[in-house]
């Protein structure tokens, strides 16, 4: 099933490279394919540790990127893409001084500036269930829709997920929800590092040599 | 009137008591033994005393157990029993002195960190936990290991304070937890039994130049924390490499990065006051979980003592292998077992140890 999952990512990923999006209906199709621009600015709405994981993914891509856990809009400068990663953590606010409210506040302004700055951004959500819950799920509806691309380690709507339980972030639906909502473009994975292929297409990286 | 003090039959009795509880005392001054038999890959058999000379003799020392492998390379610190109740590190640590080879660098081994600790089970959070579990080696031999407690016990340290205060941040935590070991670090060489044991791991550190230090733990099955590795910030990239690697091989954890506010914990302070990227890995344990009565710590087929001991020793070789990768060879580790760690999985770990 992890095959047939990944399979089903890839074909979501032909698809866009395509010209097509996830969740467009029809008459409604995006004809220019979804394509981000390096560098990107990778940081974490929420202080959860994925912001970590999401560089790595970006480095094993070969995507050229900046990891600052709480970016400053100063980090925007000279960036081609904003990668946020979703996920709240009580431990992460609290080492960063903040609570959710003021997470968001921040999150609002850095969005603000990207979009002014003619930025993509692109949404990941890659630690699973156990980063799902009210504060979480705060950050979560409160971005994602903002977001050019949706990343999410979970299920793809009807297909049986068979990784780690806990792995899976979509089990609600929330995600695939949102992308619909929103119209937003949506790679599913069920394996972190099965982000670094969708980046490797979003990123249009070519293979070296 | 003077009133003049005259022995009464109760004092006696409260002095006879005191005698009493004296020579108790008294008899517990010696570390605790375990049943662990060094394998071939051991070189050396240390005392954490080595490290504290005022712990010699006390129930705070404990055994060191130093592999050295035949190519130079770092060094790395493996603490099993912070918590000797959280088994999965200790028999891990266990099977590391029995059983590894280092083939690089030298990895120093301490199976049961707070020997105090491993003495007895006072159980905490389970009153209907063991206090000692059994394992059948290959050969057919019942071998029997303690099953401890989370805190030092309390016979070997002053009472405990109404309100105990982490020292160095002057965070406030209750009072039992000035004998937790995981809220004493980075310790005090003049301080109470469990500091003192914090402060011999921290000189130990310093005086071997430990470049790696996973200290392994357990949680209940429920607890957010059940199959997490949790790393200083400085150790985030190795970290998240190891996870990702993990998760490929079917292993899946959770990511934390220590607390800036949270101090005392081995992680946050070792990654602080040292030079060693510091990790903690958190396997769950159906001991620690309340509602279950008379759990089987051994065979809960939720989480078998085998699985949580492959999960404890594939993220550490995880993390040896991209320390390697992030930091180069020059202090890289390398330790083998002479049989697949993958095997343990639904195994008797007993036939695994010698």
């Amino acid at each position: 099933m992890k095959k047939r999952n990944t399979i089903l990512t890839i074909g979501l990923l032909l698809l866009i490279a395509f010209g097509l999006t996830a969740v467009a209906e029809e008459g409604d199709v995006q004809t220019e394919p979804v394509v981000f621009a390096a560098p990107a600015l990778i940081t974490s709405i929420g202080q959860s540790a994925g912001a970590a994981q999401a560089r790595v993914v970006a480095i094993k891509a070969g995507v050229e990127a900046m990891y600052v856990q709480r970016a400053t809009l100063e980090d925007l400068e000279g960036k081609g893409t904003l990668i946020v990663v979703l996920g709240a953590s009580s431990k992460g606010l609290g080492a960063a001084g903040v609570d959710i409210d003021g997470e968001v506040a921040w999150a609002t302004e850095l969005f603000d500036k990207a979009r002014e700055l003619g930025i993509g951004i692109i949404a990941m959500h890659i630690e699973g269930g156990s980063r799902r819950g009210p504060s979480s799920d705060l950050v979560i509806t409160t971005f994602a829709p903002l977001a050019d691309f949706l990343i999410v380690k979970g299920a793809m709507p009807d297909v049986e997920w068979t990784a780690d339980e806990a792995a899976n972030g979509n089990e609600d639906g929330l995600f695939t929800t949102l992308a619909a909502e929103n119209e937003i473009p949506i790679a599913y994975i069920d394996t972190t590092l099965a982000a670094v292929d969708v980046l490797i297409e979003l990123f249009d990286i070519q293979p070296e040599g | 009137m003077i009133r003049r003090f005259r022995p009464a039959p109760a004092w006696i009795g409260v002095g006879l008591l005191i005698v009493f509880a004296a020579c108790v005392a008294a008899s517990a001054v010696e570390p605790t033994s375990h049943d662990v038999r060094p394998g071939y890959g051991v070189d050396d058999v240390r005392w954490l005393s080595d490290y504290l000379p005022a712990l010699a003799g006390t129930p705070g020392d404990t055994p060191i157990y130093v592999l050295r492998g035949d190519d130079s390379g770092g060094t790395l610190l493996l603490l099993g029993g912070t918590h000797a109740n959280e088994i999965a590190g200790v028999m891990a640590a266990t099977l590391v002195v029995e059983r590894a080879v280092v083939t690089r660098g030298t990895v120093f081994v301490i199976p049961h960190a707070n020997n105090s600790a491993a003495r007895r089970n006072n159980g905490a959070y389970n009153a209907t936990t063991p206090q000692w579990f059994e394992l059948t080696t290959g050969g057919g031999e019942v071998r029997a290991f303690h099953y401890g407690d989370r805190r030092t016990q309390p016979e070997d340290q002053e009472p405990d304070p109404e309100v105990f205060v982490h020292g160095p941040s002057g965070l406030e935590f209750s009072g039992s937890e000035a004998r937790n070991l995981n809220r004493n670090h980075p310790g005090d060489a003049d301080g109470t039994l469990t500091q003192q044991i914090s402060y011999a791991l921290f000189a130990l550190v310093e005086q071997e130049g430990v470049d790696v230090l996973v200290d392994m733990h357990e949680s209940s099955l429920t607890s957010r924390l059940a199959n997490t590795l949790v790393s200083h910030p400085r150790a985030i990239d190795i970290a998240s490499f190891a996870i990702l690697d993990l998760e490929m091989e079917g292993l899946a954890l959770k990511q934390e990065v220590s607390s800036e506010e949270f101090h005392g914990l081995s992680h946050r302070e070792f990654g602080d006051h040292t030079d060693a990227f510091a990790f903690l890995i958190e396997s769950p344990n159906p001991g620690q979980e309340a509602s279950i009565e008379n759990p089987d710590v051994v065979n809960d087929p939720r989480a078998p003592l085998s699985n949580r001991v492959n999960l404890q020793l594939r993220t550490i070789q995880a993390i040896l292998a991209n320390h390697a990768l992030l930091e180069g060879t020059a202090t890289s580790i390398e330790f083998a077992f002479p049989f697949e760690l993958s095997d343990l999985l639904g195994a008797n770990l007993g036939a695994f140890l010698r």
